[in-house]
């Protein structure tokens, strides 16, 4: 099977799943206790107000009828209506994903390029300090809060050093009008970066303890392998080994860590927007909750899953690509 | 959940490892087993110690708050709850100095904002990490074998209908269905742990499932069935005991990640309510004061670091003196 039929199979394979977490969270909304209406008008309305806000918003209507109602809607690309925002859901989710997926991506960016070496490192040295360093800083890594790290980077880097902003994000594509201090697009990126720093590592140093110890048990097999030891003794230069014929081979299981780290990342994004006030999918979805934002709380949640199930999918895609084992859709 | 990924990977293949032969699968099963290779290994020693320490603490805070009602705790950690004349706000440790006054003996790493003495608070959220981490990992065990068993033992479509769903509850980011989950049935610890609960049953389920298929087909199953022996006899007789050891890796790195997400929640104010002493709640507390007083936001964060480390570190031990493969 071919690379695109393989893309076009595992995307097809997604959407019971989709279609599965709009029904959970379709069901989880509407158990939520409290009077979204309420909310609205306060807590003594007029009886025609609620009707009339009741029947705009098709909260009189029987449950299943909502659902099916709301499943077409999805599938058509309509989310709703934020009650709270008084903007369609689409729109809120599209103004704030961007911010969320910089920040993801940045913190992945910083995992893998801090990971992949401490991981080789740890793997060549074996039993030496050098390994025992990045063994301790992965395990403090994968046990520390990610918030706590923000708040720990936020009294040392902004609070007594300066060094950086203690909240806030700039997106770098920000109109430089739009931004304070910034009269080229080139300072919007400046300033980007200097807030994106901060939150990329609290968000980021879990997924890099994370690769490194999966990167150096990988690497660990790999160096073991019987084309490792014929390339020995065939006399390959150690260096060249590590580099070109261990390497490749052992970083199949760190792109399957990477798909599942996901998950972690995008519950941490909620942590580290909050720590850092950054207007995000994470602060969205809070909002939505502590408003009973009923069709926001879905909208959002249902996008939480889809960029999961995208990246697990992409990584999916990437690791046939690269491991040329794989044959396409044979289960 | 992809902190335990690492040990869950290697787990699965390893079905068929111990499967060598019948003396040897005899052999590395149990309790008795892992005891003794447990006190063999450095690295679950050194574990053992650290979550020994945390449960002590932890069982004495209980004590103290079940039994003697804060009796412990008051007199040696003054309260200034009873004493509402002398409250000393934001107090750093003891030998340091701060915008609110000198550290003093009586509250050795200060006092938050309410002058409550931080080192008796971090010591109760002990009680509350470990209560969680331990019953949320119960949660997700229980419901993750029972799915898991089942599922890898019929076959078939009970199999497909049980992993779909599983698998739709994989894809929702954990912390997101949780937040949703406790929003919709309330916003208490109760919910969290029961919530956090949910969110492991697919990682145990996979690992049962993945044990139980290969298991199914093994000789001493065969003649289990063939001498009449009933199915659920069969699963939790023969099956679910040969899985104990992955199983436990898996239950002990849970628990680590329970009290992370746990602290995590009540961070974002769902989970542990004030006045309740969690490490999330108090460290959510902190936040409004972490330019004056920066120790305040520092020790809650410790206390869960080195929980989460005591179970991380017998989680790789017992992964190591349990999977003889695997030599470091």
């Amino acid at each position: 099977m071919s690379l695109l039929r393989y893309t076009l199979r595992r995307f097809a394979q997604a959407i019971p799943v989709l279609i599965g977490i709009v029904t959970i969270t379709f069901f989880l909304a509407n158990q939520i206790p409290g009077d979204p209406v309420e909310i609205m008008l306060g807590p003594t309305p007029a009886q025609e107000q609620v009707e009339a806000i009741r029947a705009r918003y098709g909260l009189d209507r029987p449950i299943h009828v909502r659902y099916f109602t709301y499943l077409s809607g999805v599938a058509t690309g309509n989310l709703g209506f934020s009650i709270y925002y008084d903007r369609p859901v689409l729109e809120m989710i599209m103004l704030r994903l961007p911010v969320t997926l910089l920040l993801m991506l940045s913190a992945f960016a910083f995992a893998v390029a801090t990971a992949i070496p401490l991981g080789v490192i740890s793997a060549k040295r074996r039993n030496e300090p050098a390994d025992h360093v990045s063994r301790v800083v992965s395990l403090i890594g994968v046990s520390t809060p990610s918030f706590w790290i923000g708040l720990v980077l936020i009294i040392v880097f902004a609070f007594y050093l300066g060094w950086f902003p203690a909240r806030g994000l700039v997106l770098p594509w920000t109109d430089p009008a739009d931004v304070r201090g910034a009269a080229t697009q080139f300072e919007v990126l400046r300033q980007s970066a200097h807030h994106l720093f901060l939150p990329m590592i609290a968000l980021g140093t879990l997924q890099m303890a994370q690769i490194t110890r999966i990167e150096r048990s990988s690497m660990v097999d790999s160096l073991q392998g019987e084309y490792v030891k014929l390339a020995r003794a065939y006399g390959v230069p150690e260096s060249t080994i590590v580099r070109k014929h261990a390497f490749q081979v052992a970083q199949l299981p760190v792109i399957t860590i990477i798909g599942l780290g996901l998950s972690t990342a995008l519950g941490g994004a909620v942590l580290t927007e909050t720590v850092f006030e950054i207007q995000g999918m994470g602060r969205l979805i809070i909002t939505a909750i502590n408003n009973q934002d009923y069709e926001l709380i879905m909208g959002t949640t249902l996008v939480f899953g889809i960029v999961y199930v995208v990246g697990v999918i992409v990584t999916d895609i990437t690791y046939s690509y690269l491991d040329p084992r794989v044959t396409y859709g044979e289960d | 959940m992809s902190i335990n990924s690492a040990t869950s990977d290697d787990d699965t293949p390893d079905g068929g490892d111990e499967s060598g032969g019948p003396d040897e699968v005899e052999a590395r099963v149990g309790l008795r087993y892992t005891l003794k290779q447990v006190r063999q290994d450095t690295t679950a020693r050194i574990g053992t110690y650290i979550v020994g320490f945390m449960t002590f603490v932890a069982v004495f805070a209980a004590f103290d708050y079940y039994v003697l009602d804060y009796a412990i705790a008051e007199a040696v950690l003054y309260n200034p709850e009873t004493d509402p004349q002398n409250v000393r706000r934001l107090l750093p440790p003891v030998g340091m100095e701060n915008q609110f006054g000198q550290g003093v003996l009586e509250h050795p790493l200060g006092t938050d904002h309410r002058g409550r003495d931080l080192l008796s608070r971090t010591i109760y959220g002990t009680r509350i990490a470990m209560t969680v981490g331990f019953l949320a990992t119960a949660i997700g065990l229980g419901g993750g074998t029972v799915i898991g068993a089942v599922s890898g033992y019929y076959g078939g479509w009970i199999d497909d209908v049980l992993q779909r769903v599983t698998e739709t509850i994989y894809a929702i980011p954990f912390l997101v269905l949780v937040i949703a989950f406790m929003t919709a049935f309330g916003r208490d610890l109760t919910f969290a742990m029961i919530g956090v609960g949910i969110t492991a049953i697919p990682v145990f389920n996979r690992l049962i499932r993945s044990r139980v298929v290969s298991i199914r087909e093994e000789d001493y199953v065969e003649a289990a069935r063939a001498a009449g022996v009933k199915d659920r006899n069969i699963i939790f007789r023969h099956i679910i005991p040969n899985s104990f050891a992955p199983v436990l890796v898996q239950a002990t790195l849970q628990v680590g990640v329970s009290i992370l997400i746990v602290a995590g929640l009540s961070f974002l104010g769902f989970g542990a309510q004030p006045p309740t002493p969690s490490w999330g709640q108090m460290l959510s507390a902190s936040r409004g004061y972490m330019l004056p007083a920066p120790t305040f936001s520092i020790f809650p964060g410790i206390a869960i670091l080195i929980t989460v480390i005591g179970f991380n570190i017998l989680g790789d031990g017992l992964q190591d003196a349990l999977d003889p493969r695997i030599n470091n």
